[in-house]
């Protein structure tokens, strides 16, 4: 089953200062004189998003999609309007979260897997298949600093895509690891979706979104610049970027 | 508050594997890293009986286990406030890329030296049964002062983690004021050895039931004072209230601030 996720009225503000400062003596010194400028990341968001829809986010670097992903995930909090989130959420922003070098393949599945909320129980009866989803059977047992990139990415995707969540939030990440490999990713999303959880998905893969989402939404320097069917917004948005 | 601790009950697997992390980064997996663990209290109080018995002359018998037994539990106190006020600020890169309860890190730091210190007891105890102070009854008395203990501590990290984060400086405060306040709480000294003038301090001082408490069980091997100790968990738990909802409310800026 899905979850939903009700957007209303949310802009976020980042005050980006001229030289922080963290001390007490110079906040105290510089109160109210620090230079700032007020950055609008996003700017009256107004989105639902229902259960068991998958809807890409699309917009060249920088519009806010990534910032949108951390307000929806409470790891970041609007500073206007409010966000709604029925169901459990997973987020898949960075791969690999907390991944401990020193530590062996198995032993940062059970780390990564409970940054991510799973149980001890629910890691152990997932750990073959998440193995098995990854191709590192082999290298299990080495520390993860000898892993390649490649191999640290596909590791951490194995992990998250286990997560059985009611609603999945992804960040850019499918571009990760050879074809073969993303085209595994994308048919395990693909299953999720069969599943009837709501997807949020950020690529800059246009064919991607289209696969995968049945609406879009275009976001352009913090504003929706367009919502509609995925086809339509995705041929707009590569279109006007040529 | 509950519906905070509740959600670290889901994640209590990784509270866990935090918890693991902090103890196996001090022992490095070994028993001698966990004597090293001992080398800072020992060498305190080598100095301090040193210092106390034969030039200042004070008259306490067994004086070196006097401040073993209070000792141990004011290095859980200060190492759980000043672990835990950086616990936010240390996992930076983990809190700005995934969501997971925030209260798992300070409440983390203060289990981890909760278990040091339970486990410094094994050495702890043999030494005061060697030197003839017997086992008592009142033994049974030490999880309830400790789980008093975790208590007060809890609300403490609470409010210090998530407030660090704004304000840097403040970790060296907390140095400086719990270095002060060690000599106003009766470590060294029982508390009869001090001026009446000056008693209201060590009155006032929150510490202070506890420590004297741990002294009664395990050093005099009488009951502590109860009362005193019913008074302390009355504000230590509305506080906690308190500590927890700062801590929700702060938290949501710590991402853009880290």
């Amino acid at each position: 089953m899905g979850g939903s996720i009700e957007i209303q009225n949310v802009s976020k503000l980042f005050r980006v200062y001229q030289g922080k400062s963290y001390s007490l003596k110079e906040k105290l010194l510089y109160w109210g004189k620090e230079k700032s400028e007020e950055f609008w990341a996003l700017r009256d968001i107004n989105l639902s998003i229902p259960e068991g829809v998958a809807i890409g986010l699309v917009g060249r670097n920088g519009s806010g999609k990534s910032t949108l992903l951390k307000l929806i995930s409470k790891i970041l909090y609007p500073t206007t309007g409010s966000i709604t989130v029925k169901g459990k959420m997973s987020t898949l922003l960075e791969l690999g979260a907390g991944f401990h070098p020193d530590f062996t393949g198995r032993e940062n599945i059970y780390l990564n897997g409970s940054i991510l909320g799973f149980t001890r129980k629910e890691i152990e009866e997932k750990l073959p298949s998440i193995v098995e989803f990854s191709e590192l059977a082999d290298f299990l047992d080495t520390p993860v600093r000898n892993y390649s990139s490649g191999m640290y990415m596909r590791l951490g995707f194995a992990i998250a895509i286990h997560v059985n969540p009611d609603i999945l939030l992804i960040d850019e990440v499918l571009a990760v690891g050879d074809y073969a490999f993303q085209e595994k990713c994308v048919d395990a999303i693909m299953k999720l979706k069969h599943q009837g959880k709501t997807i949020v998905f950020v690529s800059h893969s246009g064919n991607q979104v289209k696969q995968l989402c049945e609406k879009a939404v275009w976001l352009d320097k913090g504003q929706i610049r367009m919502y509609g069917d995925a086809d339509l917004v995705v041929q707009e948005y590569e279109r006007r970027v040529e | 508050m509950f519906r905070q601790l509740r959600d670290v009950y889901r994640y209590r697997e990784m509270l866990r594997n935090v918890v693991l992390r902090e103890l196996k980064g001090k022992y490095k997996g070994s028993f001698i890293g966990f004597l090293w663990t001992f080398c800072n209290p020992v060498l305190m109080i080598i100095i301090f009986s040193v210092v106390f018995t034969h030039l200042l002359r004070t008259e306490i018998e067994n004086y070196p286990l006097f401040i073993f037994v209070a000792l141990l539990p004011w290095n859980f106190f200060v190492n759980s406030v000043l672990q835990g006020s950086t616990s936010l600020i240390q996992n930076a890169a983990l809190v700005k890329k995934i969501y997971f309860p925030r209260e798992v890190l300070p409440i983390a730091m203060v289990l981890s030296n909760g278990v040091n210190y339970v486990l410094s007891l094994a050495i702890m105890l043999p030494a005061l049964w060697i030197a003839g102070i017997r086992a008592e009854w009142t033994y049974a008395a030490f999880p309830v002062v400790l789980l008093l203990q975790v208590l007060f501590i809890l609300m403490i990290v609470m409010v210090v983690s998530v407030v660090t984060v704004f304000i840097r400086d403040l970790e060296h405060f907390l140095s400086i004021f719990l270095f002060a306040m060690f000599y106003l709480t009766p470590v060294l000294f029982p508390i009869s050895m001090i001026p009446d003038d000056a008693r209201w301090i060590f009155d006032l001082n929150p510490v202070t039931p506890m420590i004297e408490a741990y002294r009664d069980i395990f050093f005099y091997g009488v009951w502590p004072d109860w009362i005193k100790l019913a008074k302390l968990a009355v504000g230590v738990l509305l506080l906690n209230v308190v500590a927890f909802r700062i801590f929700h409310v702060l938290q949501k800026r710590i991402a853009e601030e880290l």
